[in-house]
């Protein structure tokens, strides 16, 4: 643009300009059409399984072998019927929550608890011990899950629900983002004063801290609920009473035992999907910004 | 605290080793294992307590029924858990030896890591079953039996397979849906391979006579020679056959692709496009029978060879402290009375060949109409060849398909197949001595 | 003055001491009882016997794991590549004024992330279906192909069907942290730029994509360590015709918790570790030595 501006030099003309930028500003809207035709394909081609699995879980057997489907049936209630008779998916849902909640709430407490002890409190080893847990970030999560199986066998812990929501209490990358947010968020002073005042170190942890860090842990929350929602190795491998599972397991099992019955398999899928998608669209600002504000922090 | 960590860590791991040396106790044999029970002579009555059974399969809490109803001071808990987590919940009780049941199933599937274990109870010692289960059908029979001879877990059916055929369509394309008849067309595989052409030409290829080439390699795979002997891997010559006829059937078009239990598979079952399928006799479930529509919609002709898929065992815990009552109820799905009822109630073939010949005559399924379907399986049913339970014969069969399958999907010969399948053994059997 | 504070740090150790305690029981335990596994035979029945480095001998011996190793790269590379284009492109475009509604097309983009694995899995084995998968009737319906695509007979259409699986799951959520490292850019740098007369690529090319360098550098890092461990979906499609989607992990869980080999099982625990270990020290090195070549 500038060069050809230099080359016109001040021969261009009142019109001659006027043109130029109705030229310019058609080509923008060219692009602008373009670029915003993509984006809705983009966000079609994202949602067009969703749609698919929605309207076939509607169909008969017959008509998901025979027929490509983009129309609502009537024989939801039935695939219903037939999977819910086998697998209690509902209490799946429960469990899961069960699981979860607990888990996201002692993660969120321990992860809280640690990272203030690592952030105001200068003990011996501090460095070191916080080096060590950056280190533990890198172990992946299968390395101890036959021993894990065992020991927790050992211990008679083996299809109960404590082997999947203790460990939840240590968790290397809360700590680690729990730290910062101490370090920032929790003035030295604050803390002073209510050494001051007669609290004891734990009160003061749950007085003055855990209310300044409070923004943070919804953050961090989301991440972990999120996380052990969707797990599904561990619970597998430790949990066998079907009326235990979370969900996730018990999707897996309807793969297993429906795999000729397509209409239950798609309406397990759909029923685990549909609430997830309720609860976000009426808190998806909510957990977007979450999310950005966490990738910051990382 | 750095050292009372490490001293902690230390201690987890000594602890965690002491518990496993703990562990090794299972030497030690139950006493009185050895001491026959009179079960024999005692009345229903007289048996009172309760018993724990643990099953994958949701039937046992009819056949527990049953039970309760003769035995009327019994009372048998029934746990049942579907699907893959059975084996290893059985394995994780049975290893802490707590919370053992009395009775648990095992699945033909792996019944043989299993049977051979000491906690399985030698049931030749508790009674006389050993003449009860000379009257079953062999192959029943000896899947049971532990690599010492003993009675260690028994059925109460037989579970085999034979051609399920739709009867209209068979009509169109074969000329005739009688039985008889029908099973004489389908004999040999050759005979199968030339039948299916000439139905895949004559509908225009609409039509396909078998679902999957897959049905060659199920109806086959008991007659060969065991994989391994000697700690080497043998390969029957047989098992070529078994390649080249599948292979022949894709390439003639003969079926139609569609994988045993798949979807699509499920669905030409229930509303045509394939003409027979072979299938166990506990398939029934995959028929949808709703307000009757599939009364007499089948016929059943024997396949070229007999064979029989999947199958339930009941073993008694030996540290049962019930064993008594546990033996009972094995006795008593072992006989005529309960294996009768089981047939005319839930379509399962018995395990007993009298049962098989005093129903012979009069048994009829709705599905199949008025044919007397026992005929065919008995037929059948005889015509497999005993052989244990073993824990490898299944799993490498399943790796001979899954080469065989490939090298086929893939255009390949039976040479090409052999070399994926020895890769796939040595993989899994790597102390296995492989040409 | 009596105001010599009171020296409160040893509380320090009371505050980290549940982490700890929990990382030795839950964690630390479980992974050296692991190893001590890895050494011995057992089944499951038996009680374990040590028989040395049999099993790891029988690990570098074991075509099948190599060959998970080889799955686990292609699909993270058929995963990853596609992924992180359309994660930056969309990001750039959403991060532009003009567009209307961006609130929904991030929630649309990121929905995706939200949904189980195994739920994902088992809709893209049932889309993918060969005879009875929508995606099929589709193609056909569209005039595309003529007959169905034996999808899962064709070990590369299973490996990209897989790929594309994790793709879809994670294109929003590193779109999304692409927007934020987007975001955390001075307005005024681009304002320069304007007045300069650098045009929208130039910007982009110039400004954008060495200050988003970081953000880049995180996504490329975790998406390894998360990469190397994918289990739930590929699971949920099965091994794939000649194992071609059997990943690491899913040969761990066959051998462990399917075949009961519990210590040939701790053996591949291992070495995947090993594995996992080299990749992440292979792509910290690599940004590193980026670094220093930049100054």
């Amino acid at each position: 643009m500038k060069d050809y501006s230099i080359s016109t030099g001040n021969t261009k003309t009142v019109s001659q300009l006027d043109a130029e930028t109705k030229r310019k500003n058609r080509n923008s809207l060219l692009i602008k059409i373009f670029i915003w035709i993509m984006l809705i394909l983009a966000a079609g081609i994202c949602l067009l399984p969703f749609y698919s699995m929605l309207i076939t879980s509607t169909h008969t057997n017959a008509d998901i072998t025979r027929k490509l489907l983009l129309l609502p049936g009537d024989h939801f209630i039935e695939n219903y019927k037939r999977l819910v008779e086998v697998v209690p998916i509902w209490r799946g849902f429960l469990n899961s929550l069960i699981i979860t909640c607990s888990a996201t709430a002692i993660g969120l407490y321990f992860s809280a608890l640690s990272g203030y002890g690592f952030s105001k409190f200068d003990f011996k080893f501090n460095g070191p011990l916080f080096a060590f847990v950056l280190a533990t970030m890198m172990i992946p999560g299968q390395l101890g899950i036959i021993g894990f199986f065992k020991l927790m066998n050992m211990f008679g812990l083996i299809n109960t629900y404590w082997p999947l929501i203790v460990p939840a209490a240590n968790n290397a990358f809360g700590l680690f983002f729990l730290k910062q947010v101490a370090d920032s968020a929790v003035p030295k002073e604050m803390l002073e004063s209510g050494r001051i005042d007669g609290c004891n170190e734990l009160q003061i942890f749950h007085r003055i801290a855990l209310p300044l860090m409070t923004p943070a842990i919804a953050t961090l929350g989301i991440f972990l609920f999120i996380g052990k929602w969707n797990e599904f190795l561990q619970p597998m491998i430790i949990l066998f009473d079907n009326s235990l599972q979370p969900l996730p397991v018990m999707i897996a099992s309807v793969r297993n035992q429906f795999s000729v019955d397509y209409g239950a398999q798609y309406v397990g899928i759909a029923i685990s999907i549909v609430p997830i998608l309720i609860v976000f669209a009426l808190a998806s600002k909510k957990i977007i910004g979450n999310v950005m504000a966490g990738a910051l922090k990382q | 605290m750095n050292k009372k960590n490490l001293l902690f860590t230390m201690l987890v791991f000594i602890f965690a080793i002491g518990t496993l040396v703990g562990c090794s106790g299972g030497e030690e044999t139950s006493g009185g294992s050895d001491q026959e029970l009179n079960n024999e002579n005692m009345k229903p009555e007289d048996f009172k307590g309760e018993l724990d059974i643990w099953t994958f399969f949701g039937g046992v809490e009819g056949m527990a029924k049953s039970f309760e109803e003769k035995y009327p001071n019994v009372t048998v808990n029934v746990e049942v858990f579907p699907g893959d987590q059975y084996q290893t919940k059985l394995m994780t009780a049975i290893q802490s030896r707590t919370d053992v049941p009395d009775i648990f199933d095992l699945e033909r599937s792996y019944m043989g890591r299993f049977i051979n274990q000491e906690f399985v109870a030698n049931l030749s010692e508790m009674g006389k079953i050993e003449d009860r289960v000379e009257n079953y059908v062999p192959y029943v029979k000896s899947l049971g039996e532990g690599k010492d001879g003993n009675v260690k877990a028994v059925s109460d059916h037989s579970s085999p397979g034979a051609f399920w055929y739709h009867r209209d369509l068979a009509k169109k394309y074969l000329g005739t849906d009688d039985p008889e008849k029908v099973s004489e067309m389908v004999s040999s595989w050759d005979k199968v391979i030339e039948l299916g052409q000439k139905v895949y030409e004559e509908s225009g290829g609409k039509v396909h006579l078998l679902s999957h080439y897959g049905d060659v390699f199920n109806v086959e795979k008991q007659h060969q020679e065991k994989w391994i002997q000697n700690g080497k891997l043998v390969i029957d010559p047989a098992w070529k056959d078994i390649f080249m006829d599948m292979k022949q059937i894709r390439e003639k078009n003969v079926d139609a692709k569609l994988p045993y239990f798949s979807g699509g598979w499920g669905d030409a079952l229930n509303e045509g496009g394939v003409i027979m399928f072979a299938m166990p006799a506990w398939g029934g479930f995959m028929v949808n029978n709703d307000g009757g529509q599939a009364k007499g919609k089948y016929g059943l002709a024997k396949t070229p060879s007999g064979y029989y898929e999947g199958g339930t065992f009941r073993a008694i815990y030996e540290g049962s402290d019930n064993k008594e009552l546990a033996y009972e109820f094995i006795r008593y799905i072992s006989g005529e009375e309960w294996q009768t009822k089981n047939l005319e109630e839930t379509g399962n073939m018995p395990a007993l060949k009298s049962v098989y010949e005093k129903k012979l005559d009069t048994y009829t399924h709705e599905f199949f109409g008025d044919q007397k379907i026992l005929k065919q399986y008995y037929e059948l049913v005889q015509d497999i060849p005993p052989h244990e339970a073993g824990e490898d014969q299944n799993a490498i069969s399943t790796l001979f398909y899954d080469a065989a399958s490939a090298a086929i999907d893939n255009g390949e010969s039976y040479e090409q197949a052999l070399e994926r399948f020895k890769k796939l053994v040595s993989n899994g059997y790597p102390e296995l001595e492989i040409e | 003055m009596f105001s010599r504070r009171i020296d409160k740090s040893p509380y320090g150790y009371l505050f980290i001491a549940p982490f700890f305690l929990v990382f030795f029981i839950f964690d630390l335990g479980p992974i050296l009882y692991s190893f001590y596994l890895s050494f011995t035979d057992w089944s499951g029945f038996n009680t374990p016997t040590f028989i040395g480095l049999a099993n790891y001998e029988r690990l570098l011996q074991d075509t099948l794991f190599f060959k998970s190793i080889y799955n686990t790269l292609i699909i993270w590379i058929l995963s990853i590549i596609p992924q992180l284009t359309i994660a930056l492109t969309l990001a750039l475009i959403l991060h532009e004024k003009f567009i209307r509604g961006k609130h929904l097309f991030h929630a649309i983009f990121y929905f995706p992330n939200m949904v189980t694995p195994v739920t994902m899995g088992v809709l893209f084995a049932l889309m993918f279906d060969w005879q009875n998968g929508s995606m099929n009737k589709l193609l056909m319906a569209l005039g595309i192909v003529e007959d169905p695509v034996y999808w899962f007979n064709s070990p590369f259409l299973s490996q990209l069907i897989v790929a594309s699986i994790l793709m879809w799951q994670w294109f929003g959520f590193n779109m999304l942290v692409f927007l934020a490292g987007l975001q955390s850019i001075p307005e005024d740098l681009y304002e320069a730029a304007e007045i300069d007369g650098a045009n929208k690529f130039q910007t982009a090319i110039k400004i954008t994509l060495p200050l988003l360098r970081p953000v880049l550098i995180f996504t490329m890092i975790t998406s390894v360590i998360g990469g190397m461990q994918i289990f739930d979906q590929p699971l949920m499609i099965g091994k794939g015709p000649e194992n071609s989607t059997l990943t690491m992990v899913m040969h761990l869980y066959e051998a462990a918790f399917v075949r009961y080999e519990y210590g040939y099982g701790a053996a591949i625990a291992y070495g995947i570790f090993v594995l996992i270990a080299i990749a992440t020290a292979f792509s910290m090195w690599m940004t590193k030595l980026k670094e220093k070549k930049e100054g």
